[in-house]
């Protein structure tokens, strides 16, 4: 009886006394993901997870807190204690472009960076008989005729939208916006004639461009996209720091540990490695896309910067 | 295509197949019971799990969970007046008063064979119809979609009740709930108040629960010592058996499986639309209306038959084109493409065998809700109404309550819910009728948002909303249903006058 509780006793103060690092995760984690179940970034994340759980070894819970364009699920993330055990998975928008239009209790300064885990660019896609046949003749015609085009996208500050309208002011061009609620409401507008452009992520426009019932001639991306030769990609342009794409991340609280940071990341790293994670991620268009920690920061605040003047120049910025 | 279609029978009749749709359709009403918990999230948190298996698995699930769930939704409106799922709505109007009439047996009856019956007729237009009817879904620019939701408004001449004005006065407060939020247009902030809770808007699914389902509730806390239901004449049989209600209700269940369909189609505008819109186009069939919202049965074939017609044909638009008709069609394109399965034109020549399959499993869910909500609901749920006052009021409240929490996992939802329930109570007790409200939130911002994007495409050219087909042949429906109300309205005025002279 005495050993055994002299035991306990040890057992206690020895985990009490070894390095939370060693220990960290010992108990079930809690994933804050700022949208709706059955969204886009929340299958993403629950993708991930199922093998994040594995490298981690430990379980870890998707608690959907949607609304706000992602800030209210944010705000509540950040109240959150920074132990390690309560993270958020994110796309871009609710971090680079929301703070500058509402008020939140947050920015990319306060959260601690992570890792950053896979991105997919946007395009810009014609009907067959547009008269460009190349990303330069594109802007070239858009540039040649100010407010003649309509061009469909995600809506009042959705990235889509951001990202069209940054190339635009670089060429000083004045295309119609036609605010949609996704990429599935302006394809279908696309095809049937009721906008000339169909800007949105790549996948769904995918079987028109084999059909021959879209020419895609732009994607928002620096680089070019395989799946999409007849488009540019802003490098070839001439134009890489114009580059806004979709990407999706994972952030921790205000003062959450180094160390339980780079744990997370280093477990984030070994589950994309997993070859069903990296189809899956292929069939929704997406590339694996591993950045973490201080460049992390750095990217969140070169976008939040960009952002925040294509917003000034619309007229849609807040404060 | 038909030779595809027959090949692709023996596929959806696997037995893995069978037994995806027969979990799937049980899931499928238990989560449409429990208000709050909606078929998406159910969708969203087992597709997951299947990713391992053939792709026609995870398709039966998703199937049986999506037309089970709507007919599950019926469950609590019937007995509780509380919309298990937000198509159930108007299923609430003649379901919960049959319930009080001690005819909710009846009316569980009559929901479980329309909503089977809408999902058999949807699922053979998505079957035979899907490449025709996606080319009239591209047909329908924001023009179309405005004079759609006009003529959803317009009905609310129907809906309205004795009292026109105070009618009206509950279409405009919904309008005005519909407004609240970041105008999808400007960008500007509107009724917010600085509030970030605000600036979402209002989710359709918490303002109906607050003010359908909580008001209810109160009522019943009022009269916890008086029987409030007719409970001892708990009648499951009709007069007649399941070929009374076929001779009675197939008139209803074709119109309204049409509807079903024809809404279905158009991405985004859902199934309670299609279901408010067949209870209104029976009403005014009907020889009786005034019997509509005191216990009428046709009033519930209408709705469950016009919310299940949705469900098939909401994924035309998704399989043909790869543009999802709503939330369910995006998750199942999304299954598809995990499978390795492109959405869009290319998809009935590529893997014939899971479309097709995937069309065989709508039907025979639609068929297996027969056997399954003739079973599960009638049996088991009915048995809620014998609680006692005291044990189903808290109850009810802590169901509603997990299911508003769930949706966002936002406690405010929870305080919105009972300020709409609140709201409801008074509404009702002031005699304000609460479907125009539900109109109202539904389609004031549909027809403020595609005006708006008509707009914006025509440059302010108004002649646009006339210009184009589809919109005359609309504008002439809508034409039909206003004068053939102000007919009847004059007629009634001269009988009454003859009869008083």
């Amino acid at each position: 009886m005495k050993t055994t509780l002299l035991l306990t006793t040890a057992t206690v103060s020895a985990l009490a006394f070894t390095p939370a690092m060693a220990e960290y995760p010992e108990r079930p984690i809690e994933l804050i993901v700022p949208a709706p179940a059955g969204g886009g970034t929340d299958n993403v994340a629950r993708m991930l997870n199922q093998y994040l759980e594995e490298e981690l070894g430990q379980p870890v819970a998707v608690l959907n807190v949607a609304g706000g364009g992602g800030a209210i699920g944010v705000n509540q993330f950040s109240r959150a204690r920074p132990d390690g055990y309560t993270l958020l998975s994110t796309w871009n928008s609710p971090i680079t472009t929301v703070p500058h239009m509402q008020r939140v209790q947050y920015s990319y300064e306060t959260l601690t960076p992570i890792t950053s885990t896979s991105q997919s660019a946007y395009t810009l896609c014609v009907a067959p008989d547009f008269p460009a046949e190349s990303g330069e003749e594109f802007l070239a015609e858009l540039q040649a005729n100010p407010g003649k085009y309509t061009y469909g996208n995600d809506g009042v500050g959705g990235t889509m939208r951001l990202a069209a309208e940054r190339i635009f002011e670089a060429y000083d061009i004045t295309a119609r916006p036609i605010p949609f609620g996704g990429a599935g409401e302006t394809l279908q507008n696309f095809l049937g004639g009721h906008v000339d452009i169909y800007g949105g992520s790549i996948t769904p426009v995918l079987p028109y461009v084999e059909e021959g019932q879209a020419k895609c001639l732009l994607v928002t991306s620096a680089d070019d996209n395989d799946a999409l030769p007849q488009a540019s990609g802003l490098a070839a342009l001439g134009h890489p720091e114009l580059e806004t794409v979709l990407w999706r991340m994972m952030l921790g609280p205000e003062g959450m540990e180094e160390e339980r940071a780079e744990a997370v990341a280093d477990a984030v790293a070994r589950a994309v490695e997993h070859p069903e994670f990296q189809e899956f991620l292929s069939a929704q268009g997406e590339t694996l896309n591993l950045v973490r920690g201080e460049a992390l920061r750095e990217r969140l605040e070169q976008e939040t910067q960009a952002i925040g003047e294509t917003l000034e120049n619309l007229g849609l910025k807040q404060q | 295509m038909f030779e595809s279609l027959l090949n692709a029978l023996p596929v959806a009749l696997q037995f893995g197949s069978l037994i995806s749709l027969f979990v799937g359709t049980l899931i499928g009403i238990l989560i449409g019971a429990l208000p709050g918990l909606n078929p998406v999230m159910a969708i969203a948190l087992m597709l997951p799990l299947t990713y391992g298996f053939d792709p026609i698995i995870a398709l039966g699930l998703v199937a049986g969970i999506y037309n089970g769930s709507m007919y599950g939704g019926a469950i609590p409106a019937i007995l509780l007046n509380i919309p298990g799922t937000p198509a159930a709505i108007a299923t609430t109007f003649d379901g919960y008063p049959m319930t009080r009439k001690g005819e909710g047996g009846l009316a569980l009856k009559t929901a479980c064979w329309s909503s089977a019956i809408g999902g058999i007729v949807s699922a053979l237009a998505l079957m035979t119809l899907a490449p025709m009817l996606a080319k009239v879904t591209l047909a329908f620019g924001p023009a179309e979609y405005f004079w759609v939701a006009v003529f959803g408004l317009v009905s609310i001449a129907v809906l309205v009740g004795k009292d026109v004005s105070k009618g009206m006065l509950s279409a405009l407060l919904g309008v005005i709930i519909g407004l609240v939020g970041i105008d999808t247009i400007s960008g500007e902030e509107r009724f917010t108040f600085d509030s970030l809770y605000l600036s979402g808007g209002f989710e359709l699914l918490i303002v109906l629960i607050g003010l359908y389902a909580v008001p209810p509730v109160l009522e019943m806390a009022e009269k916890r010592n008086e029987s409030y239901f007719d409970s001892d004449s708990f009648r499951a049989k009709p007069s007649g058996g399941s070929l009374g209600l076929l001779r009675r209700h197939w008139r209803t269940w074709s119109r309204s499986s049409l509807i079903g369909v024809a809404v279905g189609i158009l991405p985004g505008a859902g199934g309670n639309l299609a279901a408010l819109l067949s209870y209104n186009e029976a009403k005014r069939k009907a020889p009786d209306p005034e019997s509509f919202g005191s216990g009428n049965p046709v009033g519930v074939a209408a709705a469950e038959s016009g919310n299940s017609a949705d469900n098939a044909a909401a994924m035309i638009p998704s399989l043909t084109l790869g543009i999802p008709g709503n939330l369910v069609a995006a998750l199942v394109l999304g299954a598809l493409m995990i499978h390795g399965l492109q959405p869009g034109p290319q998809l009935f020549t590529r893997s014939p065998d899971v479309v097709f399959g995937f069309m065989w499993q709508m039907l025979l869910t639609a068929m297996l809700l027969l056997l399954l909500g003739g079973m599960v609901a009638t049996r088991l749920f009915a048995q809620v109404l014998r609680m006692p006052s005291a044990l189903l009021v808290p109850t009810t409240l802590v169901l509603m309550a997990v299911g508003v929490y769930t949706v966002n996992g936002n406690v405010t939802d929870l305080y919105v819910m009972l300020a709409f329930g609140l709201a409801g109570y008074l509404l009702n007790r002031l005699g304000f009728p609460l479907a125009p409200v539900v109109l109202g939130v539904l389609l004031g911002p549909m027809a403020e948002q595609n005006f708006r994007l008509t707009m914006l495409i025509a440059q302010n050219d108004w002649t646009v909303l006339f210009s184009r087909p589809i919109s005359l042949g609309i504008i002439a429906l809508l034409a039909v249903v206003l004068l053939s109300q102000l007919w009847k309205a004059l007629r009634q005025r001269r009988q009454s006058q003859y009869q008083g002279s």
